[in-house]
């Protein structure tokens, strides 16, 4: 073992799931009576599709990609859960994966059992846990609840004790699959510290989430996977980038195919006809820079006068969060009249949003909220930075520095 | 290049298979003995577990052979007349149901074994030959805490004046030693081949309710006419309940005939059962 080899090296690695595992030969009586050989990765589902990488002790690795691109299907073959079709996995140290906490958690015995049983899952001597069961305890919270059976435990404690004997089983190499997703927000920073803390001794992790703002913060690289195939290796800001991109372009043309396919709810007293996002020269468009300026235009149909409406809109990010909205109503105008053929437009002076697909929602309803015609996803566009960051608001901004500090031009 | 914790899940799975390496069907033995504290772990999980909410808790190991023993007693003494002559018959079943108790049971256990560990062998890097390891482990455990009223029983007969103790009662867990041997190899057979086919199950159920009969449980080996003994020599288990017998009820010493061939059925068992499992190993948590 030399001490700068690499901790973890995939080379071609393929992953062939068996399409029909159970039918290919369901029962033994009749594999045995029949005289045919199944032939093993034909007809198969190509999880992974020879994939090679290599990763430096101490790197962070972050893994994106659609449900179903492989990427659960790798951390299985760095696990050594699952075996490679063809092609080889090598990983250097010892191993901590964190597939899915409390995994092996029995519901029924004391947590102060399942601490010792996980623990040595993962590897741990009796002494090594016996060393670290009060770091354990303290840092998932449950000093009160070690004797109670595990059930008793609410999930959340449950996804911390389970996280806790991981963190604590000093892995040279940590696979983690979507974890932080469960915790609430104070666990999940801790869990980030913990992470944090890793890298600063030197540790290998591997990093598996849908959470693009997250691998590109806390990942120096990302792989890309897509339908089992590496697309892209590299810095972790420039591969979420294509990323999106992507997906946004994918987006794009789903639309093109079925438009308004966005649901659609209301009386229809009143309707939503077209939406459309304009750039600031007044030009239809699907993509933005951050900062600029952005009209949403509505052409809306009154057939019998109106004297109760609202116009709304609503912009969320693709995974629901809601980022803005507002209505006539909210913004204090009073509804006076409102019949045939009309024209809404919101001006933005300036979209500050933070790199990413958005989605957005156009209504005319009455003013207590009951829709008229309320078309949801009706667009999505994205919006494109030059500097990455975290979350969805990305304001204009300014860093000054004094005293002993210096950038390279 | 892998260097795992010795006994883990994962090995080198680079091309062809190093040839140096120990004997692919002992390779399952080596891992499970590695993880030894995970077997015992997982064994004291399954009886916490079982016990749990119970009032009677660990009674029940005693109270289940306890009824065993009275229905035996009172089926045998006063509604059938056992046409072998062992007296006190009651105490004859008694030891060779315990045991065939314990072979039954792991058996079943193992072939659910990796269906309710399903999370475990999906989601963890854990070697899963622990799995009917602590199957048969547990059983054995069951068996160890339900002797004390075998022991009762063999006291009772004594003191009465039914039978006379000797010193081959302590050949008895060198008896049973063998048999958990035998029984894990056949544990590592029909747990990994469960995974693959639905009905080594019914298999199992109905092969164990068969081997009842052929096996001297409810009657002495040597009751069985001369042109029928070859089913016994057949009978893998056959060996033991004779070996049961012998040393729980006759109290006499093993004969090394016995001894030969239980320790022949352990060693073909763990080869085949081994050699099965490693055939079979990698699969496991994809079809779990």
């Amino acid at each position: 073992m030399s001490a700068t080899g690499p901790a973890i090296a995939v080379a071609g690695a393929t992953k062939i799931y068996r399409r029909y595992a159970r039918e290919a030969h369901g029962t033994l009586k009749s594999a045995l009576l029949s005289r045919r050989r199944t032939v093993r990765g034909e007809g198969g589902v190509v999880a992974l599709d020879e994939v090679g990488f290599t990763v430096a002790p101490g790197e962070s690795l972050g893994v994106i990609g659609a449900n179903g691109s492989g990427k659960s299907t790798l951390l299985k073959l760095l696990a050594g859960i699952v075996q490679p079709t063809r092609g080889s996995v090598a990983v250097r140290g010892r191993l901590a994966a964190l597939l899915e906490l409390g995994a092996g958690f029995h519901p029924e015995i004391s947590g102060r059992d399942n601490i010792e049983i996980t623990g040595l899952l993962l590897g741990l001597t009796k002494k090594q846990i016996a060393a670290r069961f009060d770091d354990v305890v303290r840092f998932a919270g449950v000093e009160e609840f070690l004797d109670a059976p595990v059930k008793t435990y609410s999930s959340g404690m449950a996804v911390r004790l389970g996280f806790a004997i991981a963190a604590h089983s000093d892995p040279d190499v940590l696979l983690v699959d979507e974890v932080l997703a469960v915790g609430d927000e104070a666990f999940a920073h801790r869990a980030l510290e913990k992470f944090s803390e890793f890298e600063r001794a030197g540790k290998t992790l591997v990093f598996v989430s849908h959470d693009l703002g997250l691998v590109a913060e806390r990942c120096r690289r990302a792989l890309w996977l897509d339908h089992g195939r590496l697309e892209a290796d590299g810095p972790a800001g420039e591969v979420v980038a294509r990323y999106r991109e992507r997906v946004a372009t994918d987006e794009g043309q789903r639309r093109a195919g079925d438009a308004g396919a966005g649901g659609r709810i209301g009386s229809g007293v009143a309707t939503v006809e077209v939406v459309r996002l304009l750039d600031g020269e007044g030009r239809p468009v699907g993509r933005l820079r951050s900062g600029q300026a952005a009209f949403v235009e509505m052409v809306v149909r009154a057939p019998d006068a109106l004297s109760d409406f609202a116009f709304g809109i609503q912009i969320a990010t693709v995974a629901g969060t809601v980022v803005f909205g507002t209505n006539t109503a909210l913004e204090g105008l009073q509804a006076e009249r409102f019949a045939g053929d009309a024209r809404v437009v919101v001006e933005i002076p300036a979209l500050d949003l933070a790199p990413g697909v958005y989605t957005l929602d156009a209504a005319v309803h009455a003013r207590d909220g009951a829709p008229y015609d309320y078309r949801r996803d009706v667009l999505r566009f994205e919006v494109t930075a030059d500097r990455a960051g975290t979350g969805v608001w990305s304001p204009a901004r300014r860093w000054s520095f004094s005293g002993g500090i210096r950038w390279r031009p | 290049m892998r260097e795992y914790p010795t006994g883990s899940r994962a090995r080198v799975p680079l091309g062809p298979r190093n040839e140096t390496e120990i004997v692919t069907f002992l390779q399952p033995l080596r891992r499970t003995w590695a993880q030894r504290a995970l077997v015992a772990a997982l064994v004291r999980r399954e009886l916490a577990a079982r016990y749990r909410g119970g009032a009677l808790g660990f009674l029940w190991s005693f109270l289940n052979p306890l009824l065993l023993l009275l229905v035996y007693a009172t089926v045998f003494r006063f509604v059938f007349a056992p046409r072998a002559d062992v007296r006190p018959y009651a105490l004859f079943l008694f030891g060779g149901v315990l045991v065939w108790g314990f072979v039954s049971a792991a058996l079943i256990d193992a072939v659910e074994t990796f269906r309710s560990n399903g999370p475990l062998l999906r989601k963890t890097t854990v070697a899963p030959e622990v799995f009917p390891a602590a199957a048969v482990g547990a059983r054995l455990v069951h068996l160890v805490l339900a002797l004390p009223v075998l022991a009762a029983a063999i006291v009772f007969a004594v003191v009465r004046g039914r039978v006379t103790l000797g010193p081959a009662v302590l050949e008895f867990p060198i008896v049973l030693a063998l048999l958990a041997l035998t029984l894990f190899g056949a544990a590592l057979a029909v747990s990994a081949l469960s995974v693959h086919f639905g009905d080594v199950r019914d298999i199992v159920a109905n092969l164990l309710t068969l081997t009842f009969f052929l096996t001297p449980v409810l009657y002495p080996g040597d009751a069985v006419p001369e042109r029928w003994r070859w089913l016994l020599r057949a009978n893998p288990f056959a060996c033991f309940f004779s070996g049961v017998h012998d040393t729980l009820f006759d109290f006499r010493p093993v004969p090394a005939s016995g001894w030969l061939w239980m320790a022949g059925t352990a060693m073909v068992a763990l080869a085949v059962g081994g050699a099965v499992f490693e055939r079979l190993r990698d699969t496991l948590a994809e079809e779990a």
